[in-house]
């Protein structure tokens, strides 16, 4: 997976000396970048959740316009998060 | 997706599949811009056929066709564009119905299917939208459309000029920038919005069918293949939620250039 990818780099970077380095430091960068915007991602898209479950427990018959705003809140919320996983993939390629 | 080494990255570029000469010009096609030309061609042919019969009560895919354009118009685009919806629906139903047809005919792997009866290694059809520039390209065309159809509707100088929402002078030149900063980054995010969940989507893919090729064992085949089952009924909700956020998207800005926000 992809984790196995960037190990297998990150062990031919640490043989290869100091331009190994660089490639190191980018894929260590990379991973924990990805690992705290899936944290953010993930603590907004439960937020969101959560919200839309509340107001639709207090007003059942509103769930019908509650629900379709929910979805987008979490596709957009969602898009953030891979922005930061596209720029984590531009980092690790660029450097290889 | 018989890999013969494992990268998922493979699943998702565009190869060259072949090339034509016009005019004395090399034109090279990809697997990408042939599923382009076959998700249009399936358009242009279900839909109209679809549409024909004009029955007061619609059935079979008439009744969806129209349940969903119905929806757009009146609960997403109606709302935001008021009178004005009905010059703009055009684009705004071709644009979801476009990227949700390449969306879904992205999940359908052809490649592996020609690759399993040919037998030798073929790229027939790979997920289109996961393309940087299928998508810039319609993310450029919704901004060129939101730009010219705001000249035209406020005239090109009261465009720019109220662009940003009056507030104090001292505050005036930096909210101007950002919102500057802002128009320019919208065609950006839309494109890589859609591009990038593509490509996570069918990355993971063929990440999963890729750890049987890894593990070689009866138990993480099973596993694998249940995985992709469930992955691939949520890239079907991607694939649709990805072409609605699009096609929203696209309206909130069109609403932002032709009403005046104040």
């Amino acid at each position: 997976m992809i984790q196995m990818d960037l190990t297998s780099l990150v062990l031919a970077a640490e043989a290869s000396g100091e331009a190994g380095d660089a490639v190191l430091g980018a894929v260590l960068g990379a991973v924990i970048g990805v690992g705290m915007v899936v944290i953010g991602a993930g603590l907004a898209i439960s937020f969101i959740g959560s919200k839309a479950l509340e107001s639709i427990a207090r007003q059942p018959e509103s769930g019908g316009r509650i629900f379709p705003t929910m979805v987008i809140a979490c596709a957009l919320v969602e898009g953030i998060a891979l922005f930061a996983l596209l720029i984590c993939f531009l980092v690790v390629y660029w450097f290889h | 997706m018989i890999l013969a080494e494992f990268n998922p990255i493979k699943a998702v570029v565009a190869v060259p599949l072949f090339t034509f000469t016009v005019a004395g010009h090399t034109v090279v096609v990809s697997n990408h811009m042939l599923t382009v030309t076959i998700a249009a061609l399936v358009l242009l042919i279900v839909l109209p056929i679809a549409m024909r019969k004009c029955t007061i009560t619609p059935r079979g895919t008439h009744n969806a066709v129209e349940a969903i354009c119905q929806y757009i118009r009146e609960d997403i685009a109606r709302p935001l564009l008021h009178e004005k919806t009905d010059a703009y629906i055009g684009y705004i139903w071709t644009i979801f119905f476009f990227i949700l047809t390449m969306n879904l005919v992205s999940l359908v792997p052809t490649d592996s299917m020609v690759t399993l009866a040919t037998g030798t290694e073929s790229r027939f059809g790979g997920p289109v939208t996961a393309n940087i520039w299928i998508t810039g390209a319609m993310a450029f065309v919704s901004s060129v459309l939101v730009h010219v159809s705001g000249m035209r509707r406020q005239g090109v100088v009261r465009y720019f000029a109220t662009l940003a929402p009056k507030v104090m002078w001292p505050l005036m030149p930096l909210l101007y920038l950002l919102e500057v900063v802002t128009v320019f980054m919208r065609p950006f995010t839309l494109a890589i919005r859609l591009f990038v969940n593509m490509v996570a989507g069918h990355v993971v893919l063929a990440t999963i069918i890729g750890l049987i090729l890894v593990f070689r064992s009866y138990v993480a085949a099973t596993a694998s293949v249940l995985a992709a089952a469930a992955l691939s009924t949520l890239e079907l909700l991607v694939a649709f939620l990805q072409a609605f956020i699009f096609m929203f998207l696209t309206t909130v800005y069109i609403s932002f250039a032709v009403e005046p926000e104040h």
